[in-house]
C-alpha cells in the first residue's frame, strides 16, 4: 500500500532525516527497530547492511513495510515533525525490504543445542518467537491447523499486503531458520510439555464477537473476518448490493473497503456509534475507504435487523457524544425516539474478536485472553504466551515485539529452568 | 546472526580491528571520550596533540562555525581551535591507562614542539608511557613552527626533514606520522622530506586554512568573537576533494605508508582515500556531527563492500585506483554526446539552462512538453547536463565500433 520509493526518492527521504542522538522513534516502534541506524545506512548506499539492521530488530519486516500503522507509533513522535512533516519511515523501511532479500545476507546460526520448544500458532507472534529462538541455538516447532502466517496472511486484503510477502516471511523462518510445522490441533498441554523443554501460545483471537440485537439470525448476516478470508482466497462473496458494516475498528473499515473493491457499485456503509475522531481504525486505511468510497453513519446505535428470511434493512438509533472515559474516549449516549430505518441487502457484524476457549488449565482474564507476567509467564510452569491471545486485538508489529521477548525469556527460563 | 568479514589490517606493524581511527582532535581531547570512542568500536584513538608544559595554550571561543546547504547539514566546518590545553604529563598518563584498558585498540598520541628538545622530550615520554604510535602535527593553521609565526612546519621542506629526523631519532622503533597540509606548492617535495627524515609514515592531510564565511551586514568574519574572526581551519565534506589528491600524489611519487584524513564522512569516501593509496582512515569531523555511534554504518557499509566485491582483506584496495590517474594529456579522446532518457525526465530545465549559459548551447527545450532535446551536432558531451539534473536522467553516450558506452558518474 505504501508509496514505493525509487533510489533518489529514498536517498532525497533519508537525507531529511535528523539522525537523532536519543531518537523518540526508535522508543516508538514496539520491536526497537534502530531508526536513525539504518536511515543513516540508505544515506551511505548501504543497503545490506540497513537491512541487518531492520530484520533484526523485526522478524516480520516485509509485513510491517505494507502495513505497520506508522503514524501510530515511529513517525507519531518523529523529531523532524518540529521543522516540517515527520520522515516517512515505513516507507523507507519498504524500500529498504523491497531492495534486499534475506537471502542476499549471508546467514550464520549456532549448532542446535538440544533444546526443543512448541509455538502453538503460526502468526506474527509465533514466528517471531520461532526465529528468535533458532537464532539461539534452541528447536522450534510451530504447530498450526491454517495457513502460516495468521490475520496478516489470511484476513488483511491483497491490495494492502501482497499475499506472497506474508507467504515469502513465513517461508523464510521454516527454510533459513529450520522451524518445523506441525499440522496438528493441540488439546493437552501437558502431553507436548513432556516431549518439548517449554511452550509459546501464540494462538490469537479467533472467534468473533457476536451482536445482541434482533435479526442477527437472518440470511445475508455476515461475520467480518469470514468475508475477508472468502476474499483474500480470491473467491466472490455473495453480498448484495447495500450493505451496512456495523463496527468502528480496522476490521470494519477493512472489509468495508474490500466489499467496495469487489463491485464498486456496491454502496457500502460503515455504521458506528462515536464519531470520526473516536473511529479506532489506522488513519490510512480510514482514508483509502473514503477514496474508494466507502460511506458512513457516525452517530449510529444498530436496534433491531429487519427482514422476513433475508435482510432487508437496519433500525438505528441516534447517538450523542457525552463526557471523555477513561481512556480519554467519549462514551455515546442514546437519543430516545430518534430510531429510524436503513434499508440494507447485507448486514456485516464486525465488531471485534475475542479469545476462543482454550487450555482451561492456564489462567485467563475476564475476557478469556491468557494471564502473562512481565516475563510472558502463563500460570502454567514452562508454559507462555504472547500476541492477541494476551494483548487483545492488537497489531503486527506488538505481536512480534511480543514474539521476540518471549524467545529471549524461554532463552533464560531453559538456561535456568528444571529441563536444562 | 549475519556473517561477518575481518576488517582488521596491520598498520605500521599495529593491529588495528578495522581501518577507522579517531583523529586527533575534539573527539579525542578527554578520556572519556576516547575510551567512549573505543567502547563503540572504532579501532584506535590519536589524542589531541600535547606539548610540553610551558607551551601555553589560549583557546578563543566560540571557536567552531560551518557552511552547509539549508537543511544545515554541516558540510564545511571551520574552527579557529589550537592543540589540546592538556599538557604530556596528563597525556601520558592517559595513553597508560587507556593502553592497559584497551590492549587490542591503537592508543596514539600527537605531538607539537618548538625546539628539539621540547620533540625529544615529548616522544620520551609517549613511549615510556606505552604510546602504540606517535603522531607529529606539522600542519596545525594556528600553529606555528616556533622560528617562522603564521607559518605551518610542513610548509617547509628543510624543517620538515630536520624535525622528522629529531622524532625519530628519540622515538626509535615506535612508529612515527608526519601530519602534513595540503597547503603547499608541491607536496610530493614535502612528503621526500619526511620520508628522508626518517618517518614510518605520512598523514595527509588536515584542516586547510580557509576564511569560512563574512556578515554581509556587519561584515563580521565568522567565527566572530565581538566583530573579529580569522582564518579557520576547514574540515569536513568539503575538503575531500583535496585530501583525495594529496594521498594521491605522494601514494604514486613516495614510497612511504599513508594515514588518510581529511573529509572522509563515511565508509565510501574510506574506500576512496584507500583506494588512492591510504592504509588507514581517520575521522574527526563525522564524530563531531554524528556522535561515536557512527562507527556502526562505517563499519559495516564497508564489510558489505569488501564482500560484494570478493575482497578478502581491506588492504587488498589500497592502491588500486592509482595506475588509471594520469595526466590529462594522456587520456584517450572519447566522442560523447549527451543522451537524455526523457521517460525519467521530470521537465525542470536545468539542463537547458546549464547547457546553454554554461556548455555549448546544444540543448533545446520543448515548453510545450516541458522535455529537453540535444542537438547532437552542437553537443561536445562535456557532461555539465549530466551534473545538474536531478533524477539522473542523463548520461554520456558514446559509439565506439558499433558498441554503446556510457560514462554516468555524476559525484
Ligand atoms: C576543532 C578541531 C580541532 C582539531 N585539533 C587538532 C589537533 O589538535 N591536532 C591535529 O593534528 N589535528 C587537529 N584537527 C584536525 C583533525 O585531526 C583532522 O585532521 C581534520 O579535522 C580533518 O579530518 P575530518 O575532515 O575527518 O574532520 C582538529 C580538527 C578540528 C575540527
Ligand atoms: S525522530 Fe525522525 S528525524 Fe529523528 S531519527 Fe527518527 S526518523 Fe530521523
Ligand atoms: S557543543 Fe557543548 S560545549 Fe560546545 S557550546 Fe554546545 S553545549 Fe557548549
Ligand atoms: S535536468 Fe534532467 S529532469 Fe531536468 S529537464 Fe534536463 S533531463 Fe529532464
Amino acid at each position: 500500500m505504501g508509496r514505493n520509493l525509487d533510489l533518489t526518492q529514498a536517498l532525497i527521504e533519508a537525507e531529511r532525516c535528523l539522525y537523532c542522538y536519543d531518537a523518540p522513534c526508535e522508543k516508538a516502534c514496539p520491536a526497537h527497530v534502530p531508526i536513525p541506524e539504518f536511515i543513516q545506512s540508505i544515506r551511505t548506499g548501504n543497503l545490506k547492511g540497513s537491512m541487518e539492521l531492520i530484520t533484526l530488530a523485526n522478524p516480520s519486516i516485509g509485513v510491517c513495510g505494507e502495513v505497520c500503522p506508522e503514524e501510530q507509533f515511529c513517525q507519531s513522535v518523529c523529531t523532524r515533525s518540529a521543522i516540517d512533516y515527520p520522515i516517512k519511515i515505513r516507507e523507507l523501511h519498504k524500500f529498504v525490504t523491497d531492495n534486499v532479500k534475506l537471502t542476499d545476507l549471508e546467514l550464520q546460526l549456532p549448532p542446535l543445542n538440544g533444546k526443543k520448544v512448541a509455538i502453538i500458532g503460526g502468526g506474527p507472534a509465533g514466528l517471531a518467537c520461532a526465529r528468535e529462538l533458532r537464532r539461539f541455538g534452541v528447536k522450534p516447532v510451530i504447530f498450526e491447523k491454517k495457513e502460516l502466517g495468521g490475520i496478516p496472511a489470511q484476513e488483511i486484503s491483497k491490495e494492502r499486503l501482497p499475499y506472497n510477502i506474508v507467504r515469502e516471511e513465513a517461508k523464510q523462518i521454516l527454510t533459513l531458520f529450520g522451524a518445523e510445522v506441525k499440522d496438528k490441533k493441540i488439546s493437552d498441554l501437558q502431553d507436548l510439555l513432556g516431549e518439548f523443554d517449554a511452550i509459546f501460545v501464540a494462538t490469537g483471537l479467533t472467534e468473533e464477537l457476536e451482536l445482541d440485537i434482533k435479526g442477527v439470525n437472518l440470511q445475508n448476516v455476515h461475520t467480518a473476518r469470514k468475508l475477508l478470508k472468502t476474499i483474500k482466497s480470491s473467491l466472490r462473496t455473495d453480498v448484495g448490493k447495500r450493505v451496512g458494516v456495523i463496527g468502528g475498528g480496522n476490521v470494519a473499515v477493512e472489509v468495508a473497503a474490500a466489499l467496495k473493491r469487489e463491485d464498486p457499485s456496491r454502496d457500502v456503509e460503515v455504521v458506528y456509534r462515536r464519531g470520526l475522531k473516536e473511529l479506532k481504525a489506522f488513519k490510512d486505511e480510514i482514508d483509502e475507504a473514503l477514496e474508494l468510497g466507502v460511506g458512513f453513519q457516525f452517530l449510529a446505535i444498530p436496534v433491531e435487523i429487519k427482514g422476513e428470511n433475508s435482510v432487508e434493512g437496519l433500525v438505528v438509533r441516534r447517538a450523542r457524544l457525552g463526557a471523555p472515559d477513561e481512556s480519554g474516549r467519549r462514551v455515546f449516549e442514546e437519543v430516545e425516539g430518534s430510531d429510524f430505518f436503513i434499508p440494507y441487502t447485507d448486514i456485516v457484524i464486525a465488531i471485534g474478536q475475542k479469545a476462543q476457549e482454550i487450555f482451561p488449565e492456564i489462567k485467563k482474564t475476564h475476557n478469556g485472553l491468557i494471564e502473562v507476567n512481565e516475563n510472558f509467564e502463563t500460570s502454567v510452569k514452562g508454559v507462555f504466551a504472547g500476541g492477541d491471545i494476551v494483548r487483545g486485538a492488537s497489531t503486527i508489529v506488538e505481536s512480534v515485539s511480543d514474539g521476540k521477548k518471549a524467545a529471549i525469556a524461554i532463552l533464560q527460563y531453559l538456561q535456568g529452568g528444571k529441563n536444562v | 546472526m549475519f556473517k561477518k568479514v575481518d576488517l582488521s589490517i596491520d598498520f605500521l606493524g599495529i593491529h588495528l580491528d578495522s581501518p577507522f581511527v579517531l583523529s586527533a582532535a575534539p573527539p579525542t581531547d578527554e578520556l572519556e571520550m576516547a575510551e567512549h570512542g573505543l567502547e563503540e568500536g572504532w579501532a584506535g584513538v590519536i589524542l589531541k596533540t600535547t606539548s610540553v608544559e610551558g607551551n601555553p595554550v589560549e583557546l578563543k571561543n566560540p571557536m567552531m562555525s560551518s557552511f552547509g546547504p539549508m537543511s544545515r547539514k554541516v558540510v564545511g566546518l571551520g574552527n579557529i581551535d589550537l592543540i589540546s590545553h592538556h599538557h604530556i604529563d596528563v597525556v601520558s598518563s592517559r595513553v597508560e591507562y587507556l593502553k592497559k584498558k584497551f590492549p587490542n585498540k591503537m592508543i596514539a598520541a600527537s605531538i607539537m614542539g618548538a625546539s628539539k628538545e621540547d620533540w625529544q622530550n615529548l616522544v620520551y615520554r609517549l613511549k615510556k608511557a606505552g604510546a602504540d604510535l606517535i603522531e607529529c602535527s606539522f600542519s596545525c593553521p594556528q600553529g606555528s613552527m616556533g622560528e617562522e609565526p603564521g607559518k605551518m612546519l610542513a610548509q617547509s621542506i628543510e624543517a620538515t626533514e630536520k624535525v622528522t629526523r629529531w622524532v625519530k631519532e628519540a622515538a626509535d622503533t615506535t612508529p612515527v606520522l608526519i601530519k602534513i597540509t595540503p597547503q603547499v606548492t608541491d607536496i610530493v617535495e614535502v612528503a621526500k622530506a619526511v620520508k628522508r627524515g626518517g618517518a614510518d609514515g605520512i598523514t595527509a592531510s588536515n584542516t586547510i586554512p580557509s576564511l569560512l564565511g563574512v556578515d554581509i551586514y556587519t561584515f563580521e568574519p565568522y567565527p566572530s568573537l565581538f566583530g573579529s574572526g580569522a582564518y579557520s581551519g576547514l574540515s569536513g565534506p568539503a575538503i575531500k576533494p583535496i585530501t583525495l589528491r594529496t594521498i594521491a600524489e605522494i601514494a604514486k611519487n613516495v614510497d612511504i605508508v599513508i594515514s588518510g584524513n581529511g573529509g572522509a564522512f563515511n565508509w565510501r569516501d574510506a574506500v576512496e582515500f584507500m583506494a588512492v593509496g591510504a592504509s588507514n582512515v581517520q575521522f574527526c569531523t563525522l564524530p563531531m556531527h554524528y556522535g561515536f555511534r557512527s562507527i556502526r554504518d562505517l563499519k559495516s557499509g564497508f564489510e558489505h563492500y569488501l564482500k560484494e566485491m570478493g575482497f578478502k582483506s581491506p588492504s587488498e584496495i589500497v592502491g588500486k585506483a592509482l595506475k588509471n590517474i594520469k595526466n590529462q594529456e594522456d587520456l584517450v579522446n572519447p566522442k560523447t554526446r549527451s543522451d537524455i532518457d526523457l521517460d525519467r525526465c521530470i521537465g525542470c530545465g536545468l539542463c537547458y539552462a546549464a547547457c546553454n549559459d554554461g556548455g555549448h548551447m546544444a540543448i533545446s527545450f520543448d515548453s510545450k512538453t516541458r522535455k529537453p532535446y540535444v542537438n547532437e551536432e552542437k553537443c561536445t558531451g562535456c557532461a555539465m547536463c549530466m551534473q545538474v539534473c536531478p533524477v539522473d536522467a542523463i548520461k554520456m553516450k558514446e559509439v565506439l565500433d558499433s558498441n554503446e558506452y556510457y560514462f554516468v558518474e555524476r559525484r
